[in-house]
């Protein structure tokens, strides 16, 4: 096998055993790696009643084929498995060290079931892998663990670990690589926590790798790495990080304010801005693996009610999360709150839109004192933020923390009065930092069909809508307007082709914006030796896509789980996308027609599987 | 060219839709956060046909040509691109991406500029009326 090592790590944490097992070609060239290979051996271990957090839950951390081959930004790992907080299929993405050095140790990924009977730690050097005590560990923040790992296994071992927030099990818990990147979305950290598995710390000290035509491979790294060095989008990110049009998308309507009540605060854009973070805290500049790009910030606030030591900076959607989605226009809060959920381990996309939904539920009364024991939770009161509400929800304390820790839909659920309506999410999965309405109707649309519920990464259609795109090979060639339905439908197709590409690649989808078709195609040829031409590796993209969909189907969802909240199909309030209308169901409709899609079901019909390869998924199912 | 006689002529008017920009309070408040020289380069319609602005330290300066000192940032793209883009008719974006316009240097300007283009194209456009260039304002 070229490319991939084709071995994965099995650890059943219930019974001790570590094994490890490798896996037919086949499955790699039709799922290609990451969220995609998880996908397919989730769907053949076939555990679906399986709650999420139950001992014999699966988890699995998947490479992408060019995991350590010293390129831009396609060094990124994938963990996935049943999303504890939706209860659906859920996969997550980090960039950051751990997936070369996962390469180097000689395997794909982990799969790990079971719950130790106490806290573990799994440690990978080479050969060697083996279940540790985590006593030490268990109850302390992700920063000093990851200090003490290196500590102990060296500077150069790179280390996956859950904060208190993952042991309590909070549904929005994440996972973080060095303390840094973080395995966001889906509550993948509160399956570990639920497994007494603390982290997972690897060490190569081989980095051999056998890829199909190295000469091949070399020559076009050398022109794709420049490449993508140079591209404006990498120029504008690493000068001024993932936030550096948050003024421009404010403009837009593209960042949500107030729970996504509003699409424009003209001031809180410039103050929240990349430029600002870069004039007024930047201490230096990071990047994953191999990026030249650089879009990590490193921060610090020196003086300040917010005063925080020199370390990982937010990104644009921790700074819209605690920024604008909150009312505030305090940067410097962001930093430090950045900082805290890191340290908690908690995703801080979903941990934003929980309490900015609990201010809104506060201010309509739906929330009162007495369901929050005590605390008032106002718009914009960072204070009660940082000190009170982000440590409740991470430990879980008193009534309050326990209902904000199940996620913002679970709360509204419990809460009732109508507060339903104003959360924000697909599948249970609170919505990103992107607004559809202002930022493309097309993203709607890839919001609702997300198997993981509403994402932005999950495929490129953010970018397609803003004109960062042009693939004429495979027929993206026209310029869509944001603001309408217009060819949506059918750029969502191929955004789904593309977004499940790059997820399985595990490739970064800011760094892969200058890759042309036939680069990506090249790529997996010289790399994997698959011999594909651009039609055959669509296939394994669309492929991937119907996988997740089918898995979801055997959790009981339908064609009618693709849907946006009230929130977020009301015509905007304010700004660009002000009174316009986004025609959901009318996108979805035409969506499932073009891509073979029960409009019933929500799962691919058998005459599309078969078209696709997928017969004996197909009898699964129908 | 399709909207332009010759190379003078954009110049002319894009220096005169500075001049308005300059004393617009919204927008020359915008220009000097912007705080980079941005040469405007349109040679590729002639060898005389760029512009440049200068917005640091506060002051808001223009001129055709070339600047005196290194520009932080230089937009290349033709004077058709120009006036479209001008208009707010072009996704800069969109142009970028296809290689309509290439962009060298500090991107920082540029994302501070971009959403200001609308109301640009508010007084870009009066200039072209008050001009008797009305036949050149896009829809």
């Amino acid at each position: 096998m070229f490319g991939n090592t084709g071995k994965i790590i099995e650890v059943d944490l219930s019974a001790g055993t570590i094994g490890q097992k490798t896996l037919p070609e086949e499955y790699y060239k039709k799922y290609i790696g990451g969220s995609g290979l998880a996908a397919k051996l989730f769907w053949d271990r076939g555990n679906f009643d399986t709650e999420p957090l139950a001992p014999e839950a699966m988890l699995v951390f998947m490479n992408g084929p060019f995991a350590g081959l010293k390129m831009s930004g396609a060094s990124r790992n994938s963990v996935a498995g049943r999303s504890p907080l939706t209860g659906v299929w859920g996969d997550s993405s980090c960039g950051g060290y751990f997936a070369p050095e996962l390469r180097y140790a000689g395997y794909d990924g982990i799969v790990i079931t079971g719950k130790a009977k106490a806290p573990s730690l799994l440690v990978i050097e080479d050969d060697n892998v083996s279940l540790v005590d985590a006593a030490p560990y268990w109850g302390k923040g992700i920063e000093s663990v990851n200090d003490g790992l290196k500590e102990k296994y060296g500077k150069n071992c790179r280390t996956v670990v859950i904060g208190p927030a993952g042991e309590k099990q909070v549904k929005f818990a994440n996972i973080m690589n060095e303390a840094h990147h973080a395995f966001g979305r889906a509550g993948f950290g509160a399956v570990m926590g639920a497994k007494n598995l603390k982290g997972i710390v690897v060490k190569a000290t081989k980095k051999d790798m056998t890829i199909a035509d190295p000469a091949a491979y070399e020559k076009l790294r050398k022109e794709v790495n420049p490449a993508l060095k140079e591209a404006l989008a990498a120029v504008v990110l690493g000068e001024n990080g993932t936030a550096a049009n948050l003024e421009g998308g404010m403009v837009n309507g593209d960042v949500p304010v107030k729970n996504f009540a509003s699409n424009y605060n003209e001031e809180m854009g410039s103050k929240l801005t990349g430029s600002e973070l870069t004039d007024n805290y930047l201490t230096k500049r990071s990047a994953c693996a191999f990026c030249a790009i650089a879009c990590k910030r490193v921060a610090e606030v020196k003086e300040g009610p917010w005063k925080t030591p020199e370390g990982p900076g937010p990104e644009y959607e921790t700074i819209a999360a605690f920024g604008s989605l909150m009312n505030s226009a305090d940067l410097a809060a962001t930093i430090k709150v950045n900082r805290v959920c890191n340290d908690y381990g908690l995703d801080t996309i979903s941990c934003g839109m929980t309490i900015a939904w609990a201010m809104e539920a506060f201010e309509k009364g739906h929330l009162t004192k007495a369901d929050t024991d005590g605390v008032e939770i106002r718009w914009a009161d960072m204070e009660t933020v940082i000190n009170t509400l982000v440590p409740a929800i991470a430990l879980r304390k008193g009534n309050l923390g326990e209902l904000l820790a199940e996620g913002s839909v679970s709360a509204a659920n419990k809460t009732g009065k109508d507060s339903i309506d104003y959360t924000c999410h697909s599948k249970g999965m609170e919505a990103p930092m992107h607004d559809p309405r202002g930022g493309g109707h097309g993203l709607a649309l890839t919001y609702a069909t997300s198997p993981r519920g509403a994402c932005h990464v999950a495929t490129p259609m953010l970018f397609m809508e803003m004109g960062a795109c042009y693939w004429p090979e495979i027929g993206f060639e026209y310029e869509l307007e944001p603001m309408t339905d217009e060819n949506k439908p059918e750029s969502a197709v191929i955004s789904w082709e593309m977004g499940s590409i790059e997820n399985s690649a595990c490739w970064c989808q800011f760094a892969d914006r200058e890759m042309q078709i036939s680069q990506w195609v090249d790529l997996f040829n010289f790399v994997a030796g698959y011999n594909w031409d651009a039609d055959e590796m669509l296939r394994a993209g669309r492929r991937v896509f119907y996988l997740k969909r089918l898995i979801n189907s055997r959790f009981g969802l339908t064609a009618k789980d693709d849907d946006l909240t009230p929130r977020m199909l009301e015509p905007a309030r304010d700004g660009e996308p002000e009174g316009i209308e986004i025609n959901l169901s009318g996108m979805i409709e035409r969506f499932y027609g073009l891509a073979g899609i029960d409009p019933e079901k929500g799962i691919p019909t058998r005459d599309t599987l078969s078209e696709y390869g997928m017969a004996e998924e197909a009898a699964a199912v129908w | 060219m399709e909207f332009w006689q010759d190379t003078k002529q954009p110049i002319d008017a894009f220096l005169k839709m500075f001049e308005k920009c300059m004393v617009d309070p919204e927008l020359s408040a915008g220009l000097k956060k912007v705080n980079q020289v941005i040469l405007f380069d349109y040679t590729q319609d002639g060898p005389d046909c760029s512009f440049w602005i200068d917005t640091r330290g506060g002051k808001l300066t223009a001129g055709a040509g070339k600047p005196s000192d290194k520009p932080d940032l230089i937009m290349s793209l033709s004077a058709d691109d120009a006036h479209r883009s001008w208009s707010n008719k072009l996704n800069p974006v969109m142009a970028i991406t296809r290689g309509k316009i290439k962009v060298k240097g500090s991107a920082t300007g540029l994302l501070k500029l971009a959403p200001k283009l609308k109301r640009v194209a508010e007084l870009y456009n009066e200039v072209l009326q008050e001009s008797g260039q009305a036949d050149k304002i896009l829809k």
